[in-house]
């Protein structure tokens, strides 16, 4: 019913994006060149123009990408919460004051001589309600998800304030603490990370065997070979560097462990396909049996567990709770600039927490790059702004559909 | 021939769901005035009339979104009841509704199992909700459901929808009426937005139904198409049967007529 051979260039990339690893295509490039100009370009211009005597690669060294990890991980916590109601088409914008009360209300325990444990477990639940009690505004009484969290993000500042009178509260307990300070050895650390790659392995090569045995369309076995191989090296030079320098922090064992979780649920399951299918066409949706008001609910309720979990990291990793670090910084428009700059849709129905943890350490890595580089504030700040801006277009046009081929 | 004579049921096969006496009143608007209807397996019925004919009103009855005031439902001559979409599914009878509920950035396969998503066995300690999903039983049952209905436009189940053509939807949407097990499978304006090869190819996947043993009901307004297709056609007219023709033995014109004045005959009486 398509004229053949003729896709244009646009088509083309709408195609690549629709495709698993494609929708990682843009953002890792994207990495890609950031990295390639702050790690290489920039150190070889000083060296060249004679302001540096030798090479020095502080970018790319091992101890700043170690920081690199560290730092975007709130952020990439986040924004993976907040990816779930971006499947949507919903939108959160209490994420990090949430994520602030939480932190402060897991200071003020700890104080009172709660169990570590025990006081995460707490604003863990109490986030799920934080968030869950918006989602029913949102489902149940009918409010614009932009309004809601918008008066959930004012409310919630304030409470932060209530429960912090003095702004900041330090955090000493070794089992909040120890998200941060526990490292993985780094036998064990490369132990983890090849279990990771063959189960990947296994898991594609079981699926691409149970394909051919139904007699469905098989991937090209390049394809999946390359795959296994772009997977394997990630996470082997992800760990090799971090050993590098310290070793594998259970931080960021912990975040990858919960994206996979996270991911595994929107993906392969049936609550999954209902949040892309409400994102997609709510309407047709609820026609095919979805309750759709309840999946709201459901998924404003994993925003505010990643946003409390997102605060015991935060807590965990400044050691204190602090109003600026999370309720009043730009913490917010980080994590939702992360989600959507990994290739997120603002319009709902398409995305991945994969994403969002690559647009984290894209954003995280600009910061830090520039940081580097002694920019100033504003150049951060313009910077960010024009990235989000070429997410958001990249966004818009593969969205555009329908006149494919007509 | 007589008033009687071109009213549901004659030179029919037996029908397989059927209504007599349909009712329906929305506050004081009398939408439908006790109509019959009726459709046989294997067979295409149109479903045609005026605008507020009582078309629509009457294949949401049948699809149980609407509860009818009075009238007998029967499957295969068994008496039943259609008191919500549900109870409407569980008889096999599904709807196609015009704007066809796709959600557009899902593949193929994901439509036609949408909202019955397929999931691995085993697991029974999460609910169902969160068990994982049996992506490729769904691919099959997509392959299935398309080669029944010798669909042959489509690549790929793995395809998006909304790179897809208007026919391509339409006829999803239909594979996944089928898909359901049902018996009786109602279309609202299939053509409505589609150019001529997209309305061949869906008239096509409707004669596939038929020779699949469906039941049919065929609401449209396009004559052309109507011929093309039906078997019998059933005119509504001010919430009221008009009559049901045999498709072999009737015009278009006598259709239209039929639609905007009622029959000639009767006509005549009131006068």
């Amino acid at each position: 019913m398509q004229p053949d051979g003729k896709i244009s260039g646009l088509d083309r990339f709408r195609i690549m994006r629709e495709t698993r690893i494609g929708s990682f295509a843009p953002v890792l490039l994207a990495l890609a060149a950031i990295w390639a100009w702050f790690g290489l370009a920039l150190p070889l211009w000083d060296l060249a123009s004679g302001e540096a005597d030798s090479f020095r690669a502080i970018f790319l060294s091992p101890r700043n990408i170690y920081n690199l990890f560290m730092q975007s991980a709130l952020i990439a916590t986040l924004a993976v919460g907040i990816t779930t109601v971006l499947l949507l088409g919903e939108i959160d914008l209490s994420a990090a004051a949430t994520a602030g009360v939480c932190a402060a209300l897991l200071g003020v325990l700890v104080l009172a001589g709660i169990p570590g444990w025990l006081a995460c477990l707490i604003v863990m639940a109490i986030g799920i309600v934080m968030g869950a009690a918006q989602g029913v505004l949102v489902a149940y009484v009918g409010i614009p998800s932009f309004v809601v969290t918008l008066a959930g993000l004012l409310g919630y500042q304030g409470l932060m304030q209530k429960i912090l009178p003095t702004g900041n509260l330090n955090v000493g307990d070794p089992f909040v603490r120890g998200f941060t300070r526990v490292l993985i050895p780094d036998t064990w650390g490369l132990a983890l990370g090849m279990l990771c790659i063959l189960l990947f392995a296994y898991a594609s090569l079981q699926r691409q065997a149970r394909r051919r045995a139904l007699g469905l369309e098989v991937d090209p076995s390049p394809a999946l070979w390359g795959q296994v191989l772009a997977f394997g090296t990630i996470v082997i030079a992800v760990i090799v560097t971090l050993n590098a320098y310290r070793s594998l922090p259970l931080l960021l064992v912990l975040l990858v462990g919960i994206t996979s979780l996270l991911g595994w649920i929107t993906t392969s399951t049936p609550f999954g396909r209902s949040l892309f299918a409400v994102g997609g066409n709510a309407e047709s949706a609820r026609r095919a049996g979805f309750n759709v008001n309840r999946i709201r609910v459901a998924a404003f309720g994993i925003v505010g567990l990643m946003a409390a979990i997102g605060g015991i990291f935060g807590a965990s990793r400044f050691g204190s709770v602090s109003y600026t670090a999370f309720a009043g910084g730009s913490l917010l428009l980080e994590a939702i600039g992360a989600a959507v700059i990994g290739g997120t849709s603002l319009f709902g129905g398409r995305g991945s927490v994969w994403n969002a943890i690559l647009g984290a350490l894209l954003i995280g890595s600009l910061g830090n790059g520039l940081d580097l580089t002694g920019a100033s504030a504003a150049d951060k700040l313009m910077v960010s702004g024009a990235i989000l801006i070429l997410a958001v277009a990249i966004d818009a046009l593969s969205r555009r559909d329908g006149s494919v081929g007509q | 021939m007589g008033p009687e004579s071109n009213k549901v049921g004659q030179s029919a096969p037996p029908a397989h769901l059927s209504v007599r006496g349909i009712q329906k009143r929305f506050g004081g608007v009398h939408a439908l005035r006790g109509v019959d209807f009726e459709v046989a397996r294997g067979e295409v019925m149109a479903l045609v009339g005026d605008n507020g004919a009582g078309k629509s009103t009457l294949m949401k009855v049948l699809a149980g979104a609407y509860v009818a005031d009075d009238g007998q439902f029967f499957l295969d001559g068994t008496n039943v009841s259609i008191a919500s979409p549900n109870d409407a599914a569980d008889l096999g009878i599904q709807i196609v509704y015009q704007d066809l509920a796709l959600c557009e950035n899902l593949d193929v396969a994901a439509n036609l199992s949408l909202g019955s998503e397929p999931v691995k066995p085993g697991w029974t300690i999460l609910p169902r909700i969160l068990r994982p999903l049996d992506d490729l039983e769904m691919e099959v049952k997509a392959k299935e459901a398309f080669n029944k209905l010798e669909v042959r436009t489509l690549q790929s189940v793995r395809a998006k929808v909304g790179g897809l053509s208007g026919g391509q939807r339409q006829a999803i949407a239909i594979a996944r009426a089928v898909g359901a097990d049902s018996t009786v499978v109602m279309l609202d304006e299939p053509t409505a937005a589609l150019g001529v090869a997209q309305t061949r190819q869906v008239l096509e996947v409707v004669k596939r139904l038929r020779e699949t043993n469906h039941a049919v009901v065929y609401i449209s307004h396009n004559m052309r198409d109507i011929f093309n297709v039906a078997d019998r056609i059933c005119v509504l007219r001010h919430g009221g049967n008009v009559a049901t023709y045999q498709r072999s033995e009737t015009t278009p014109d006598e259709i239209v007529v039929a639609m905007t004045r009622g029959r000639a005959n009767e006509a005549n009486d009131a006068a």
